[in-house]
């Protein structure tokens, strides 16, 4: 087992070495840099291609690649991330104030995006083909199929037609420092993030709970005279839970999709309308910092996936 | 018994007469395939139109996307003094703008846009559009993910290695971080560009999946046989191992047409589609601008998204129930 552990760990590092030189290989094969994008933005006239060989000097931007490569990746190996071109400070303080806002909308979404999912799941494969089965199947497929941005709009339509709050809200509040501004901030986000992270859950878990339910372990359960909540929860649920789990690193790569989407749409201050704002004005140590970052924590969640994995399912050996 | 009944149903008089049998068994093959899903069925139903609605954009879409609708202003006064125009600046223009106009008219049916332009021509091209980058970029990485795949689980050992770290590494990006990435390598990225960069993502997952069916088939004992025999690992590959993973990549190119198609409307939604095409993601993002006033632009294009990754959902997964139902839950 923990020989198990130390291989996949070692493995870990191995697949962050290859994401850390995918992103510096194409954020470098990218048209403009931030020197061009700069200067050309600064100074509208004349000649200013010293001006943008000068802003590379200063930058280390003028460096060939593969020393800029190997600077990059000894101090991503010392967990020096750099710091942003923009404002001068390190990718660590940038990411560190705007990680708590993107923790706190994260979590909010995983929070319903289970607590939608995994109840809807089983009641929708109790009930098979009941009417309950069917409205709680096609909210599934819908929430599927929409995109998160779409879910998003009605909502925001549902909460301006009925007058249900104000929705321009300004500056960045935080839920322990101001829980009301920051419910109003997270609110639609939230829903629409969860709707859209909960749905292909409930889908599996409804699929998986039906297979579950043929064995004849349920029946022995049922005959043995338990009450059918302890036969789906206990017996049926918790086996049908496996692949779910499997589901959940993939599901938190969608939520962190869906978080940069919905972080842009209502001007949330966090990592991911960080990243894409970094993208776009090509300020890439902040930006490679920040997926370096993502990925550690979606290969983290797959780890412990797989570890919980074996526990909940002995036959399961490590290898 | 449904069986007998229906034969006990036909009278003897009405026996047709040419091969009863051969007639009637296609049509009944897809009649108790409808039955059996009928979720699936609604789904080939309605990918057949969004197929049909992208074939015939051309003769459906009425106006052209670009075609800006405006009515001859009442009040244009050209003679009109540099005062009298300040004080009412709509003097000045011998045209107005027909923006945001209501859904439901017989000029446009689904309303105008914010520049005055036909928003029903657009969803109808962007119909196109959504379809033709599904099936390209679903193309695009089933092929190069069943060549990698293949190879990778057929030889092993280092090859496999190699191959397995770089899927390892672009499947722990989020996907949508990545995409971003690879469209902002052009300018202005074009169709074909988003198609291939959508491919790319793609090709990962299938990779994986090929994979793991190939070291299954793989391990069988006709493939032992034809090796034994001296047939080269290329002719062992495609005619042995190919034709048995055909099922799996066939299911993963119809279920991965929707995700695409929703990848696609994420990345315009953003403003980093294809730049110069129409497509229903960059109408979702550009009708927010007047949600109070008139949200039909965002609400028409955000269902049309819906309707069209439904339908190819919901056909992928009959058809993976139908062909490999292991793969479900992948």
């Amino acid at each position: 087992m923990s020989q198990y552990i130390i291989r996949r760990l070692v493995l870990n590092v191995v697949v962050l070495w290859v994401v850390a030189s995918l992103v510096f290989v194409t954020t470098n094969l990218l048209p403009g840099d931030f020197a061009e994008r700069q200067v050309a933005t600064n100074l509208e006239l004349a000649d200013y291609t010293e001006a943008i060989e000068e802003a590379r000097r200063l930058l280390g931007l003028d460096r060939p690649l593969y020393e800029r490569y190997a600077t990059y990746i000894t101090s991503v190996a010392m967990l020096d991330l750099g710091h942003s071109y923009d404002t001068k400070r390190s990718t660590w303080e940038e990411l560190g104030r705007r990680f708590p806002t993107t923790l706190e909308l994260g979590s909010l979404i995983a929070l319903v995006a289970f607590s939608l999912s995994l109840p809807i799941g089983v009641i929708s494969a109790v009930k098979q083909d009941t009417w309950v089965d069917y409205v709680l199947r096609t909210f599934a497929i819908l929430g599927v199929a929409a995109p998160v941005f779409f879910i998003a709009v009605i909502l925001t339509l549902v909460v301006l037609k009925l007058r249900l709050f104000q929705i321009d809200i300004v500056g960045s509040p935080h839920l322990w420092t101001d829980p009301a501004g920051a419910l109003k901030l997270y609110l639609i986000p939230t829903i629409a993030g969860g709707i859209s992270g909960g749905a292909g859950i409930m889908r599996l878990l409804r699929s998986q709970m039906l297979e579950v339910m043929r064995n004849d372990y349920i029946r022995t359960a049922r005959a043995k005279g338990l009450p059918d909540r302890t036969v789906w929860i206990r017996h049926a649920m918790k086996n049908a839970m496996l692949p779910v789990l499997t589901a959940m690193g993939f599901t938190i790569a969608g939520i962190v999709s869906g978080q940069i989407i919905l972080e842009n749409m209502f001007n949330i201050d966090g990592v991911g309308r960080f990243l894409f704002t970094r993208l776009i004005i090509r300020d890439f140590p902040p930006f490679q910092g920040a997926v370096l970052i993502i990925s550690f924590v979606i290969v983290t969640v797959n780890l412990i996936v797989d570890i919980t994995y074996g526990w909940l399912d002995p036959r399961i050996r490590f290898s | 018994m449904a069986r007998v009944q229906e034969v006990l149903r036909i009278p003897a008089e009405s026996a047709p007469v040419v091969d009863p049998r051969r007639r009637r068994s296609r049509l009944r093959k897809v009649a108790l395939l409808a039955r059996r899903n009928r979720l699936g069925a609604v789904g080939f139903a309605m990918m057949l139109f969004v197929l049909l609605v992208a074939v015939l954009s051309p003769w459906l879409q009425r106006y052209d996307t670009n075609q800006v609708f405006q009515t001859a202003n009442p009040e244009f006064n050209p003679t009109a003094s540099p005062l009298d125009i300040a004080r009412n600046p709509k003097l000045s223009a011998p045209f107005t703008l027909n923006r945001w106009e209501r859904p439901l008219t017989r000029q446009h049916w689904l309303g105008t846009d914010q520049f005055g332009r036909d928003i029903y021509a657009r969803i109808i091209v962007g119909a196109r559009l959504a379809v033709i980058i599904g099936i390209g970029a679903s193309l695009i990485s089933v092929a190069s993910g069943t060549v990698t795949g293949l190879i990778s689980g057929y030889f092993g050992g280092k090859t496999d290695l190699t191959i397995q770290r770089l899927v390892d590494a672009i499947q722990a990006f989020p996907g949508l971080v990545l995409l971003l990435l690879l469209v902002s390598v052009l300018e202005e990225p074009n169709l074909t560009f988003t198609v291939v960069a959508l491919g790319f993502l793609g090709w990962a997952a299938s990779t994986r999946i090929v994979r793991s069916t190939v070291l299954a088939v793989s391990a069988s004992p006709f493939v032992e046989a034809a090796r034994s025999y001296g047939a080269t690992d290329m002719r062992v590959m495609l005619r042995h191992v190919l034709p048995n993973v055909l099922a799996p990549v066939v299911v993963i190119f119809s279920i991965s047409i929707g995700i695409y198609i929703l990848a696609e409307a994420s990345l315009s939604f953003l403003g980093l589609g294809p730049a110069d095409q129409t497509t229903w993601g960059k109408m979702v993002n550009a009708g927010r601008n007047a949600l109070d006033l008139n949200p039909w632009e965002s609400l028409f294009s955000g269902a049309a998204i819906t309707i069209a990754v439904l339908a190819f959902n919901l056909a992928g997964d009959a058809l993976r129930d139908e062909m490999d139902p292991r793969l479900r839950g992948r």
